[in-house]
């Protein structure tokens, strides 16, 4: 072969090409060259929000045959459907990374089943309520929006082609989200005080969403990794400051209070200041001690167990063809 | 035995589609199925729920041939390939007026009489 | 015999009222099964059938709100009404359609039957295929305009549950025990789904759809084509094992079902939801 073959580089001289070519804004793609942390990083992040995907329609199916009205019905059962499409993008991008490493779907399940593998806190929370599946579709998506947002130019390119398609989807859960909370908020007393409540117990678990502003609060953190490779573009703390920007004047609007009496913009920083949730809690939580953490992992780990027959059942059948 | 058995059941297919009768075939995405028949009808509504669309083609990855990181470099060429373009006859406009006619343009030329 | 509209529909009493009864039939079974279709989102065997079926359901639940929103204009009260508000007995439906996916609920603990699913929705599939083409020529002519339509999207629902039927029936084992199984199961409740009522009679002579016994001779046949193709026939005639639904007679898989699917709606039905 004439061609100039990257594995007749030096692993120093393969690192500055790989980073010449993020530098230059080049994407990169599933069977390039890549050093072994930036794999690492994005099987990590994509991982953790495939499963987060997954996992997240779990309470909002909760939902699904209650919710009120043949409309209401109808729209959410798509909504999460589309969750668990955009699970279905994240895992197969993340497979292609994970296969090199002689990993697939089923060692991505039995890492989520162990606790091994991570699903974003406001997934572990209740949702008892009608209001509960309201604000998870206008706020919890609405934060998944502006996280998801920043890496539509991911460098690596099937994440960010993957985020394209769940982007696009996303506009329409946003106004599913608005449509159900504009109706409570207008509705009688007893609606608006549902909506109000969930916005109270929700209210903690959205700011925890984006991660601690620093390493402080948690231990160790990925950000400056993942910045340095393009794989995100933004800190967790400049993520909550879009959210708050965002939604603080939306939520007063509508006649919600913000279960916080201390949240307010200051002139000088630039910034809003406001009372820290608690990390400690979030870090119970995403450790799989949140509320529901153990049922609704024993959901997906039970009717896993339960489908297991028709998965081998097919192997099989597809190796006598 | 049975990482081995659901290994199989997760095989890779890209799935194709198109957007209208005269659209090409394109890209959307993949998916894990055990067969073809059932990513055909795994395909549409993973990938195509709200896009219109005529036709799907599932392709087991396995059976793509593309280019490696390295080969990209047989896709090279150099910008000296005007003659090939209608850029590189731009001359002719001026010329033909000398003549009194108009140059053909692509719209003239294609136009169905 | 035709009638264009409501309107001219209302002049004949009898065939209102059977169209009514049909109505209600053909809603609340799809209306059911959609429902049972919802639970199984997120536990089914992977997670891009988990998407192809939720599409199969949300159609269904949209065919059930055409053929209550067909009651509303017939005079039943608003389609969230007659969906939310009616009591089990006042349901049309038939028991096969009710029945729970397995053990467990769909928030806690489920110990789902994918056989099952598969065999009631194939079967399902195919009485309602040979339903809509019969009241394609239907006397009340904006019921034969909305089984076209809803045709059109039956297509994919049935390629995909002859598929899963199919590939089931033709694999382990295993497999083929417990599809062997649901089938029996679903048989022995099956004439509940293919028989129109106490209002058949009236259904076929005012020229709605035609009578039972067509109909259920259409299904033997397509259903015996699939059996025949995968070696397996249950014995006897499809049964009536766990009740009539459109006499009204339910389990306590309806009553449950109908207190998830309302409980929203009826802490106020006057309110905007």
């Amino acid at each position: 072969m004439v061609l100039e073959l990257t594995r007749d580089l030096s692993y120093e001289e393969k690192y500055e090409r790989f980073m010449e070519r993020i530098e230059a804004g080049e994407r990169i793609e599933a069977d390039d060259w890549m050093p072994d942390d930036y794999r690492e990083a994005l099987i990590r992040l994509i991982s953790m929000h495939a499963v987060s995907e997954i996992m997240g329609a779990l309470p909002e199916k909760e939902w699904t045959p209650k919710a009120p009205t043949l409309h209401r019905k109808l729209a959410i059962m798509a909504k999460v459907q589309d969750e668990m499409g955009h699970g279905q993008l994240l895992l197969r991008v993340a497979e292609d990374l994970m296969k090199p490493l002689g990993k697939n779907r089923e060692d991505i399940m039995q890492d989520l089943f162990s606790g091994r593998l991570k699903f974003h806190n406001v997934f572990h929370m209740k949702a008892p309520t009608w209001g509960d599946a309201g604000i998870i579709a206008w706020l919890v998506d609405g934060a998944a929006i502006i996280t998801q947002s920043m890496s539509l130019n991911s460098s690596y390119g099937p994440y960010a082609r993957a985020l394209q398609r769940i982007c696009a989807e996303e506009v329409f859960h946003a106004q599913h989200g608005e449509s159900i909370i504009l109706a409570l908020a207008e509705g009688t007393e007893e609606q608006r005080s549902m909506l109000q409540k969930s916005l109270t117990e929700w209210w903690p678990a959205l700011l925890m969403f984006f991660g601690p502003k620093s390493k402080e609060n948690v231990g160790k953190s990925h950000v400056n990794k993942n910045i340095k490779y393009k794989i995100r573009t933004k800190t967790n703390e400049d993520l909550r400051q879009e959210f708050f920007n965002k939604y603080i004047p939306r939520i007063k609007s509508i006649g919600l209070e913000i279960p916080d009496k201390t949240i307010h913009f200051d002139e000088e920083k630039g910034e809003w200041v406001y009372e820290q949730p608690d990390w400690n809690e979030f870090k119970k939580i995403v450790t799989g001690h949140g509320p529901m953490s153990e049922q609704r992992l024993s959901l997906r780990r039970d009717s896993y167990q339960n489908t297991r027959w028709v998965r081998d059942a097919l192997a099989s059948r597809g190796k006598e063809a | 035995m049975d990482q081995e058995k659901s290994s199989q059941f997760y095989e890779e297919y890209e799935v194709f589609s198109k957007r209208n009768q005269m659209a090409p075939f394109q890209h959307q995405f993949s998916l894990l199925a055990p067969n073809r028949e059932m990513a055909m009808m795994m395909a549409k509504e993973n990938f195509l729920r709200r896009e219109p669309c005529v036709n799907i083609w599932v392709v087991k990855r396995s059976d793509i041939a593309g280019l490696g990181e390295d080969e990209r470099q047989v896709l090279t060429r150099l910008d000296n390939k005007k003659y090939r373009e209608t850029a590189g006859y731009g001359y002719l406009k001026k010329k033909w007026r000398q003549y009194e006619q108009e140059q053909f343009t692509e719209k003239n030329l294609l136009k169905e009489s | 015999m035709t009638f264009e509209n409501a309107e001219t529909l209302s002049q004949n009493k009898e065939a209102l009222s059977a169209c009514k009864a049909l109505l209600y039939q053909l809603a609340d079974d799809d209306f059911l099964l959609a429902y049972r279709g919802s639970e199984w989102l997120g536990l089914a065997p992977h997670i891009e059938e988990d998407v192809a079926f939720s599409s199969i359901s949300q159609d269904t639940m949209g065919h059930a709100v055409m053929f209550y929103q067909l009651l509303e204009e017939l005079g039943e009260g608003e389609a969230d009404r007659i969906s939310h508000l009616r009591t089990p007995a006042e349901f049309r439906n038939a028991i096969l359609l009710e029945m729970k996916n397995g053990e467990g609920s769909y928030v806690e603990k489920p110990d789902y039957d994918w056989a099952f699913a598969v065999v009631r929705n194939l079967f399902y599939d195919y009485a309602k295929m040979i339903r809509l083409q019969s009241l394609k020529s239907s006397s009340y002519e904006p019921l034969a305009h909305m089984a076209r339509r809803i045709i059109s999207e039956e297509y994919y629902h049935l390629m995909h549950w002859e598929m899963w039927f199919r590939q089931l029936m033709t694999s382990t084992p295993e497999a083929r025990e417990r599809m062997e199984q649901a089938i029996r199961r679903v048989w022995s409740d099956f004439g509940g789904v293919l028989t129109t009522g106490p209002e058949g009679k009236q259904i076929a002579a005012a020229g709605l759809m035609e009578s039972e016994e067509v109909l259920t001779e259409r299904w033997i046949q397509k259903v015996s084509a699939i059996l025949n193709e995968t070696g397996f026939q249950p014995e006897g005639e499809p049964g009536m094992k766990s009740g009539n639904g459109r006499t009204g007679e339910h389990t306590e898989d309806l009553t449950e079902a109908l207190a998830i699917l309302s409980e929203v709606y009826r802490k106020d039905p006057a309110a905007q939801w």
